[in-house]
């Protein structure tokens, strides 16, 4: 078990969690999964001992077992639950994700027909590029670091 | 243009949306923003910008990510559903009823990409029914998801 602290939050930092340790991270390719996390599959690690440091989470039941956990002020999805079974963490929103490296992936028969080639996706082109930059050049990020804060936000948006 | 519909909308339903005519660029962007939205490695987004988009139900909440840019999602159940920038608006790829339709060309972000997503393709395979030791709630499971087509009412029935 790493000595840092696991830590983590939603995209507006309204929400903020710690966990002692991390069980196993996988990927899930079902249906549910992919509503949930708005994208080709959900990773989701084990959270062992979460608090909720900051805020908590909304809950929608997404089954008559299973309930999601997400942030009701920006949406970032954060968890899958079960009340016996316990927590799944969004390993997106972990501060650190490569500390939860997946090691397997379930649900296959949902998996959708883009995923086998999703790494060889082109990058852009000089052009893309171009726009871009000078698109990056003007933007300032609301979101909430990765690491925890005192207060958040610093000043209204 | 084109005529083609598509449909689609969050896990709940409390928010479905049609796009008429021609989508526009599909990416896919792995940046630390589009990271902590999807709570994922990277989130795939397409462009309605030039197409006649609606929503049909509901009408997803906003939270301005930047001075820039804001993303949508359902505040009942949480699912990401959209981007919308000066440039237009984009909408999750994978909460369109048909998302196979829609592949992504074009990856952007890759300077944020996680050390890992590149092998997520050669993970070994589980079948979730092997899971039933650790996860017996799997025998008895009822989805509450919307099912990927418009529906006249939704929830059929009130849930206990």
């Amino acid at each position: 078990m790493s000595s840092e602290p696991i830590t983590g939050g939603c995209q507006c930092g309204a929400v903020r969690y710690s966990c002692e340790s991390l069980g196993r991270p996988s990927i899930c390719h079902c249906r549910m999964c992919q509503k949930a996390f708005g994208n080709f599959f959900g990773a989701l690690v084990t959270g062992i001992g979460v608090t909720w440091t900051r805020g908590t989470r909304k809950i929608f039941h997404s089954s008559n077992t299973n309930y999601r956990g997400f942030c009701g002020e920006c949406g970032t999805p954060l968890t899958y639950e079960h009340e016996t079974y316990g927590i799944e963490i969004a390993i997106g929103t972990l501060d650190n994700p490569d500390i939860a490296i997946p090691q397997l992936q379930v649900n296959l028969h949902d998996q959708r027909a883009c995923f086998a080639n999703l790494a060889q996706t082109p990058k852009p082109t000089v052009e893309q590029l171009a726009k871009l930059a000078a698109w990056n050049g003007n933007v300032i990020s609301h979101q909430h670091p990765d690491h925890d804060t005192e207060v958040w936000p610093l000043s209204k948006p | 243009m084109s005529n083609k519909q598509y449909f689609g909308g969050c896990q709940c339903g409390a928010v479905r949306f049609r796009v008429s005519g021609a989508i526009g660029e599909a990416s896919i962007c792995h940046c630390r923003m589009c990271q902590k939205a999807s709570g994922a490695h990277a989130l795939a987004l397409v462009s309605v910008r030039d197409a006649d988009f609606r929503w049909t139900r509901g009408a997803p909440s906003w939270f301005q990510s930047s001075n820039a840019a804001k993303r949508g999602f359902c505040t009942a159940c949480g699912t990401p559903l959209a981007y919308d920038a000066p440039d237009g608006l984009a909408l999750s790829v994978v909460t369109f009823d048909e998302p196979d339709l829609i592949a992504p060309t074009v990856a952007y972000g890759v300077e944020g990409k996680l050390k890992w997503a590149d092998g997520l393709a050669k993970l070994p395979k589980h079948n979730t029914m092997d899971d039933l030791d650790g996860a017996p709630f799997l025998t008895t499971l009822v989805s509450y998801q919307h099912p990927d087509h418009d529906t006249d009412f939704w929830p059929p029935e009130k849930k206990s």
